[in-house]
């Protein structure tokens, strides 16, 4: 990381209490501003420039300095005025596994018209993201965080600056929005256990839809849309209407239990579960989660993922 | 900080066209004092590291620009003996500068060469301070901050990219100019110039030789220019003085020795005051108006009624005269004068001396043997040329009796030959004759062009006496300069060359515009400074309030800005603008309206809240849903809306009280 | 009508005091079904069991004197149920379309969320294009033509919840909740209304209704406001405490039942009142809360109505 004295010092002087999870807008109070090391050699060089023109008595020489100082003083509010009246709103962060990138969206919009360019966000001194321009509309800011451990990933500090216009000041923001991330295990992808006996129940209705099973006679209540018209065309004339019937399929259903992992320490085991969570949910199986402190029922669905997965995360909270 | 290196490393490729010509704009007016072979090196690296960029090929190795840079500094070691100095010192600084082009890494390098290149521009003061130069330089400077600005951000087109550059130096104008004024000068050197400093300058000379005043006629250079208290004089009366020419060795005239006491001056004629702007000369002749009165401290008048200055003009200075046009000098002559504007080498010119014996012993006034003399310029086919022929070793004879052919300082200086011989004190003045007004600013303009040698001549009785000799064979150049005393076909100096009436005021409205840009900008050193100050009613030995004076200035101004940038926000309307102001009101009867409290709902809590004021702030919130949210109605209804709405606020205002 | 709105705003006016006197103590909710019917829109009805939602709907049809029909969903209802069947009669050799209870002025859908998700469907490609295709015929349906649809809870037993696509074809949802004390008393006094709710006189005819309508969708709406509107939109679209923002169709639909609110309320222009009044209303069901999987609550969206700043 690098994270040298200096930094840490700044990181002190600097420090602010969390913002919150609302919107932020940086105001006068929230801008720093610094000469950058080009906008040092930039001074020095004027000074040089007015020793020779004093010097040389070079009248020219003199409004020359003057203008690229007065320059530099308007860069110095330009570079201000480029932060100034931003708004950072925190949204919402999806879900990641451990060891994948977790990206933080926060919403940036500039309160006014004018254009803000050239801004950088990074966190602990490392560049997540350069947005060259912010759109009047507003746009979102993906930052990556790279993530370790599962459970809550809470957003770090991030600063947000600006060597716009000429990089010769450097303004920043420091930016403590209270986001965090939930961070599901890492999926260990080991074959799945033997499935749960049936237990006769077929699952839901919408399950009759799927597979072609075959023709059954038409009655009034059945939609004219699941008639087989070029079926019942070819039949003689005493007979009725055909329908097409469906059957739903059957599918295995798992119950995934903490003592059948491998015998290994609380985070393996949980990986492992991940990854079954994941293979049966990618199969479409209806599948369950059976943990020391918690049981979740047999269902599919997006939903019951992100419930198992959740519950995989927080281990051992969230027995409720 | 290591963020700020993971950014810079990266330097665009499309970012280098943008430097390119930010590097060639600073080095093109380089290339008027560089030696060839640089501007040939530099021009042919512009355009190496310009196929680099289009073809976005790799830079060169490292080796081969250390060959380059090594190959310059051999280069101007020879070219100028040395590594140091000043002229040396810009050569290298372009070389660098040109070669950094080619080892372009990273975003920081890139900034490094921009500033370098501020500097650059610097330099280019020491040869010229024009307002074209100063144009172009503008022109450099727009181009650098627009590179550095592309540099930092590639989210503009190229256009917005120039325009806000230019906007960043517009708003930086009126600092600029603060400083400018306020900033305190100080007077340089602060350290020894370097003596390449002071380089030679076309001008008035102190040895005059057949032929040396003709090389400057051509010149179109402006030598001094000068305002008149009231009006202009007759060009006939327009002899501007230079240095007096006593001493000949048979082929150039030289000034004597220094000394010989002072001049004593009866002036005739009420003096005429006026101001002289001259150039820098690098010479200390003033150059004042034959023969003055008064003038600043910093000269002394020398015994030959020229005007000297303690130091050489180095820059330009404004200075204040008076002259008297009709004066008697010298009446009674200095010890030694008349001896000295005698002599003549023995030997030398026989024929003309022994024209000038044979009028001495003829003519017994020597009024009339000056009268004589220029009677033989009139007479004799002689002509007014700038071409005059190749004269030997005994000019003034083959002058005056074969070619008959020359300039002023041949007439002026045989003419003061004939005098000596014929036993007339004599001798040659140099200096200007004439000059140009310029319609546009009322300055008179005398050029290098206008550049003239006389002569002059002591009688018993009125001391030394201007003759002019050319005014005998050419009247015109004296009456309406040279140009017109020139016959045709002779080569002209280029600005007197234009004669067509629309050319001749479109000169004298650059000339004019120069000339202002030289009094007011380039003239405004630390002594104008101090004047303008002392103007003001500020004392300039007062440093502290001068400081105060400059801090305040800067300040205010930077914050005007700031204030000016930040409150570009979209304008409000005026109906929420007097709401604004309502929901004031209310906040100091500590009712705070949330951002996203709807009007009805304040109202209600104003109800509960303040009661009393409920029936006012009822009134302010109809009106203001009305004008506001209400169907669109023509002006005039808009208007009434806003003043009942205004009238509501303020009973709103009132109210408050009770 | 828009010269001379007056006696419409009046009998509405009557229908809402009438309306009332069935209703106890809902006037605010009341009000807010009878804009979302002038603004064109359906209505879902979301309570427990027993709060009154079906004597709103049939008082409301009573009052406005439209035609009413009531389908009560259950999750073996077809869709057929619903719009209808043609049948083949043999004698003439072709078929004979029955048209089923959804072509009526006013339906009342009856705890939609216990029929399948296929039924369901059924009536809301009814209600989004005002026609019913079936057979590949295409019948349009009665007009005014209105959907009160009522729900409980999603997390009772045994319901389909509607899949948020569906709910976006509501205008509005409203929850009736617990009458309050002196109501209650006063319902407990007098007894169940619900039957005298059929009985009621009607004030309007149903031919008024598209006058009606029009008229309130003419409500002023100035640049300022729609500019509001925009804001609030926005806002749902990047707070944190939201899954995703509102669709332009739900800033539509937020205005034009702000119009008729505040058409309702006797104004010639919308004002930001009348934006808040119906926004709750309107952003509840199309707005999935970032915490938890239900849907924004009352509260999530009153602090976003606080904190977006009228411009």
């Amino acid at each position: 990381m690098g994270f040298s004295t200096v930094d840490r010092v700044k990181t002190a002087f600097f420090r602010r209490h969390s913002d919150g999870g609302g919107p932020i807008l940086l105001d006068r109070r929230r801008i720093y501003l610094l000469p950058t090391a080009a906008g040092l050699l930039y001074a020095v060089m004027l000074l040089t420039m007015l020793l020779a023109a004093i010097n040389y008595n070079l009248a020219l020489g003199h409004l020359l300095v003057f203008l690229l100082l007065a320059l530099g003083l308007n860069t110095m509010l330009h570079s201000f005025r480029n932060l100034h009246r931003l708004r950072l709103t925190p949204g919402r962060c999806a879900p990641a596994f451990a060891g994948e990138s977790v990206h933080f969206p926060l919403w940036i919009e500039a309160d006014d018209d004018e254009p803000r360019l050239a801004l950088e966000v990074s966190s602990a001194g490392q560049l997540l993201l350069r947005l060259e321009q912010c759109p009047t509309g507003g746009d979102w800011l993906m930052l990556p965080i790279g993530s370790q451990v599962r459970g809550w990933l809470p957003l770090p500090r991030l600063k947000l600056g600006s060597r716009y216009p000429l990089g010769l000041f450097i303004a920043w923001s420091n930016l403590q929005p209270e986001m965090r991330a939930l961070i599901y295990p890492a999926p260990r992808h080991t074959p799945l256990p033997p499935p749960r006996e049936n237990t006769g129940e077929q699952g839901s209705g919408d399950d009759g839809l799927d597979d072609f099973a075959g023709f059954r006679d038409r009655q009034p209540a059945d939609s004219p849309r699941h008639v087989a018209w070029r079926a019942s065309s070819r039949q003689v004339d005493e007979r009725p209407l055909l329908v097409k019937q469906f059957a739903g399929g059957s599918h295995p259903e798992y119950l995934f239990d903490w003592n059948d992992c491998l015998p290994a320490d609380d985070e393996t085991r949980l990986s492992q579960l991940c990854g079954w969570v994941l293979a049966a949910d990618a199969a479409g199986n209806r599948y369950g989660l059976r943990l020391p402190n918690r049981i979740i029922d047999c269902d599919r669905g997006s939903e019951h993922r992100q419930r198992c997965l959740e519950a995989l995360a927080l281990y051992p909270a969230g027995s409720a | 900080m290591k963020k700020g290196r993971a950014t810079d490393t990266v330097l665009e490729h499309a970012a280098l066209p943008w430097l390119q010509a930010a590097v060639l704009a600073c080095l093109l007016p380089h290339a008027l004092h560089l030696p060839l072979w640089l501007s040939l090196g530099v021009a042919s690296t512009l355009a190496w590291s310009l196929n680099l960029a289009l073809r976005q090929g790799s830079l060169p190795p490292r080796w081969l620009l250390l060959l380059a840079v090594l190959a310059a500094c051999g280069g101007i070691v020879l070219e100028y003996r040395s590594l140091f100095g000043r002229e040396p010192g810009v050569a290298m600084l372009v070389a660098m500068a040109t070669l950094k082009l080619l080892e372009l890494r990273s975003r920081r390098d890139a900034l490094l060469l921009l500033i370098l290149a501020c500097f650059l521009l610097l330099t280019h003061f020491f040869h010229s301070q024009n307002l074209p130069t100063a144009l172009w330089l503008l022109f450099a400077v727009w181009l650098i901050v627009a590179a550095m600005l592309r540099l930092q951000t590639s989210a503009l087109p190229p256009r917005a990219m120039l325009h806000t550059a230019a906007r960043l130096g517009m708003q930086a104008m009126p600092l600029t100019l603060v400083l400018f004024l306020l900033f305190p000068r100080i007077s340089g050197p602060l350290w020894g110039l370097p003596h390449d400093a002071q380089r030679a300058r076309s001008g008035l000379s102190e040895h005059v030789a057949p032929g040396s005043i003709a090389d400057l006629a051509l010149s179109g250079d402006i030598a001094f220019r000068v305002r008149f208290a009231a009006g202009v004089p007759a060009r006939n009366f327009l002899y501007w003085r230079g240095p007096v020419l006593e001493h000949f060795d048979g082929s150039a005239w030289t000034p004597a020795r220094p000394g010989g006491g002072k001049p004593r001056l009866e002036t005739t004629a009420p003096a005429i005051a006026y101001e002289t702007t001259l150039e820098p000369s690098r010479q200390r002749w003033l150059l004042a108006l034959d023969a003055p009165t008064s003038w600043p401290a910093t000269a002394r008048l020398d015994a030959g009624l020229s005007l000297v200055a303690r130091e050489p003009l180095h820059e330009r200075q404004r200075l204040s005269f008076s002259s008297s046009l009709d004066y008697r000098y010298n009446r009674d002559p200095n010890p030694g004068e008349l001896q000295r504007n005698l002599r003549l080498p023995p030997g030398s010119n026989p024929r003309s001396q022994a024209l000038g014996r044979q009028w001495r012993d003829e003519i017994a006034d020597p009024q009339a043997r000056v009268e004589r003399a220029l009677k033989l310029f009139t007479q004799a086919p002689f002509a007014y040329t700038l071409q005059p022929p190749l004269l030997g070793p005994q000019a003034i004879d083959e002058f005056l009796f074969e070619q008959q052919r020359g300039f002023c300082e041949h007439y002026a200086a045989a003419f003061a030959l004939l005098m000596r011989a014929a036993g007339v004190p004599a001798r040659v003045v140099t200096g200007y004759q004439g000059g140009e007004l310029n319609a546009v600013d009322g300055y008179l303009v005398i050029r290098q062009s206008d550049a003239h040698a006389w002569s002059e001549v002591w009688l018993a009785g009125q001391g030394w006496r201007r003759v002019d000799p050319t005014a005998a064979v050419a009247p015109e150049r004296i009456e309406l300069g040279l140009v017109a005393a020139l016959p045709a076909g002779e080569p002209l100096p280029l600005l007197a060359a234009m004669r067509a009436g629309w050319l001749l005021e479109l000169r004298d409205r650059w000339d004019a515009l120069n000339n202002a840009w030289n009094q007011r900008v380039l003239g405004f050193n630390a002594e104008r400074q101090r004047e303008w100050l002392a103007g003001l009613g500020l004392n300039p030995g007062d440093w502290r309030r001068w400081a105060l004076f400059l801090g305040a200035g800067t300040s205010g101004l930077l914050a005007l800005l700031a204030l000016w940038l930040l409150q570009q926000r979209p304008r409000r309307d005026p109906w929420r603008k007097e709401w604004d102001k309502a929901l004031r009101i209310l906040a100091r009867r500590e009712v705070n309206c949330a951002p996203g409290e709807a009007p009805l709902q304040l109202l209600a809590r104003v109800e509960s809240r303040i009661p009393n004021l409920a029936p006012d702030f009822a009134r302010v919130v109809n009106t203001y849903l009305r004008a506001r949210y209400g169907p669109a109605a023509g002006e005039v209804e808009r208007q009434v809306a806003l003043r009942e709405l205004r009238a509501a606020v303020a009973q709103l205002d009132k109210g408050r009280w009770f | 009508m828009p010269g001379n709105p007056a006696p419409s705003i009046a009998s509405l006016n009557t229908v809402l005091a009438r309306a009332s006197e069935v209703i106890l103590g809902k006037e605010r909710e009341l009000r807010l079904a009878l804009s979302c019917l002038l603004a064109g829109g359906h209505l879902l009805l979301e309570d427990l069991p027993g709060m009154g939602k079906t004597t709103l709907a049939q008082t409301l049809a009573s009052l406005l004197g439209l035609d009413y029909a009531r389908i009560q969903f259950t999750s073996d209802l077809l869709p057929a149920d619903i719009t209808g069947v043609s049948i083949f009669e043999r004698e003439h050799g072709e078929f004979r379309f029955v048209p089923g209870p959804v072509f009526t002025q006013l339906l009342l859908a009856d705890e939609i969320n216990r029929a399948t998700p296929k039924t369901q469907s059924a009536l809301l490609e009814a209600m989004e294009e005002g026609q019913v295709t079936s057979e590949g015929m295409t019948r349009p349906l009665p007009r005014p033509f209105f959907v009160i649809a009522t729900q409980n809870p999603s997390h009772q037993i045994g319901t389909f919840p509607l899949p948020e696509s569906q709910l976006d074809r509501f205008l509005m949802r409203l929850s009736l909740g617990y009458p309050d004390p002196a109501a209650e008393r006063a319902l407990l006094a007098a007894g169940s209304r619900r039957a005298g709710a059929r009985a009621l006189p009607a004030v309007l005819h149903a031919t008024d209704l598209p006058a009606l309508q029009e008229a309130a969708a003419a409500t002023h709406a100035a640049a300022p406001l729609i500019e509001y509107v925009q804001a609030l939109l926005a806002a749902t679209r990047h707070h944190p405490a939201f899954m995703h923002g509102l669709s332009p169709r739900a800033g539509l639909a937020l205005l034009a039942a702000a119009r008729a609110w505040a058409w309702l309320a006797g104004r010639e222009m919308v004002i930001p009142d009348d934006i808040q009044a119906v926004f709750p209303a309107l952003a509840g069901h199309r707005l999935r809360s970032a915490q938890g999987s239900g849907f924004a609550s009352q509260e999530e969206l009153a602090a976003l109505l606080r904190t977006v700043p009228i411009p």
